[in-house]
């Protein structure tokens, strides 16, 4: 799914549901309230290098061939997507005890890197 | 081929292009050793075979063919799962450049960088990598021995031992014992005897409900145990007995032929004994001679060990600081020394090391718990950051997920081993 343009209102529902649509489970949380990414963090380019050597931390969990058995995919998220999840796991707006422990030691830099890295996964 | 100028040319060429920066030339592409193909080692052959793309040789030197996890073998004796869901082959590692020999590695060389296995062959190796898991500790159980392991199994390196602890426990008269030598600290996968003692519950309360656990325990304390004491009161009330060591449980005998454990001076006649003597590093890492005492220090941020830069030991056998002794702590490390070994031999870059692990444990069904931290590499061990735990009184829907995700969990984590 693609982000048509940094309006904060679209981004915001646009990520709701391709995070329902990718992980492939009606359970998926749907309503994350409003948290928004700031535009600083979104610039950010991450380096997809670096994302590879991180993503060591993901993929004891998350299947790197997008299988959903359990644990959901993460595998070709849209580089903004996944920055908005990581991020609000980090802030703890979002509830997941593994999520918020791995995002909270992630710079932005690194959160970055990581979805450089899972964008261009197919 | 006939050697002219050109295709000498040539052939030197492509030998140039595609040599590693660091080892270049010698002796061709430089080798890598991992003896053991658990968490630490299947992942540690897997990424430096998949990320250096061919440019490092990668040998793995594991002795069963089909590999058993410890990790979910608990599940199987609960009934949860089958015996041959906790089984994986190396077969994907070998169609992904691992060359996988199935053998025992009896003798580590460190002069002259081989290593010896049981079948008579040596292996040369530039970097060494060490993930033998555990062993017992001699005499740690009065009365107990590894010949008397079919009497009174431990079941703790996963395989034959855990189905034969299966089968004593669908074998146990009604209304018999079961009793449980839980080990002293450090030890693999801490909370893994009280997951074990939760199913066998599990199992005991469906096929045989007036049947009693006994758990003779060394320590004073275990792992999440506030969530295992509560799911045993919630779900097995009046079926455990649990003895700490402030109660004598660290004065433990067993006589293997009269099926009887001594707990504090009192005999107690058990129908099944389930014996996890104290452990110590696998036996090859003393033979390598990086152990110091029972286990191999490690550097934090690369796995190398302190008595040799070219041998890297991971997982249960490493002595590293504050992660415990799990598989997802084996397969984090194994990451970290992959990236360190890669680029020491081939120049690629080397990033800092970052560690995790999650252990997840079943109590009944839907009723999973978990406990998790991240650590970083400090001069002077792997250091904890930032953690967290499952709370007691959690809801049914929290339990339920937190279960749901530890099998999405072992298929991730048995995929990053095996491929």
């Amino acid at each position: 799914m693609r982000i048509p343009e940094l309006n904060k209102r679209v981004f915001i529902i646009s990520v709701v549901f391709a995070h329902a649509a990718i992980a492939g489970t009606e359970t998926s949380e749907v309503d994350e309230g409003e948290f928004e990414v700031s535009e600083e963090i979104l610039a950010i380019v991450g380096d997809a290098e670096y994302g590879e050597y991180l993503a060591g931390d993901c993929t004891g969990c998350h299947q790197i061939d997008g299988s959903y058995d359990g644990i959901p995919s993460i595998t070709g998220w849209e580089s903004e997507s996944f920055v908005w999840a990581m991020q609000s796991y980090k802030q703890k707006e979002r509830e997941h005890p593994v999520m918020q422990m791995m995002a909270g030691r992630l710079s932005d830099e690194e959160i970055a890197a990581l979805a450089a890295y899972f964008e261009k996964l197919e | 081929m006939k050697l002219n100028r050109r295709t000498f040319m040539g052939t030197a060429a492509a030998a140039s292009m595609s040599a590693p920066a660091v080892y270049a030339g010698a002796h061709g592409r430089p080798r890598v050793v991992v003896v053991g193909g658990g968490a630490g080692g299947a992942t540690a052959a897997r990424y430096i075979a998949k990320d250096s793309k061919g440019e490092i040789d990668v040998t793995l030197v594991e002795p069963t063919r089909t590999y058993y996890t410890c990790f979910f073998s608990n599940l199987y004796l609960g009934g949860f799962k089958d015996f041959v869901d906790i089984g994986h082959s190396y077969g994907n590692l070998a169609a992904n450049g691992v060359n996988v020999v199935h053998d025992w590695a009896v003798g580590v060389d460190r002069d002259t960088k081989t290593v010896s296995l049981a079948g008579g062959a040596n292996l040369s190796y530039d970097k060494l990598i060490l993930s033998p898991g555990i062993d017992f500790v001699d005499g740690a159980v009065n009365g107990w021995d590894l010949s008397a392991q079919n009497s009174m199994p431990h079941a703790y390196k996963a395989g034959s031992q855990t189905e034969l602890l299966k089968a004593q426990l669908a074998a146990m008269p009604a209304g018999g014992v079961f009793a449980m030598v839980a080990p002293p600290n450090p030890y693999r996968c801490p909370p893994g005897p009280y997951e074990r003692v939760s199913m066998v519950a599990h199992y005991l309360k469906n096929n045989n409900p007036t049947a009693k656990i006994i758990v003779a325990d060394p320590k004073p304390k275990f792992s999440k145990m506030a969530l295992f004491q509560e799911g045993w009161a919630n779900h097995y009330d009046g079926m455990i007995d649990w003895v700490g060591a402030d109660f004598g449980g660290a004065d433990v005998s067993v006589d293997p032929s009269a099926m009887s454990v001594t707990i504090d001076g009192e005999e107690n006649k058990v129908h099944v004994c389930n014996v996890i003597p104290a452990m110590k590093a696998g036996r090859i890492a003393e033979l390598a001679g990086v152990t110091d005492g029972k286990w191999a220090p490690v550097n934090a941020a690369d796995m190398s060990t302190k008595a040799d830069a070219n041998v890297y030991v991971l997982g249960d056998a490493s002595q590293q600081g504050d992660m415990p002794k799990s598989g997802f702590s084996a397969n984090s490390q194994a990451k970290v020394c992959a990236n360190a070994v890669r680029g020491a031999l081939t120049g690629s870059k080397v990033f800092p090391a970052k560690f995790s692990n999650t252990c997840w444990s079943l109590i009944s069904t839907n009723d999973g718990v978990k406990v998790g931290a991240t650590y970083q590499a400090t001069p002077e061990k792997i250091a904890k950051v930032d953690g967290f735990i499952s709370a007691t009184g959690e809801s049914a829907d929290v339990r339920q997920a937190t279960y749901e995700e530890s099998e999405g969990w072992y298929s991730g984590i048995t995929s990053d081993m095996f491929g």
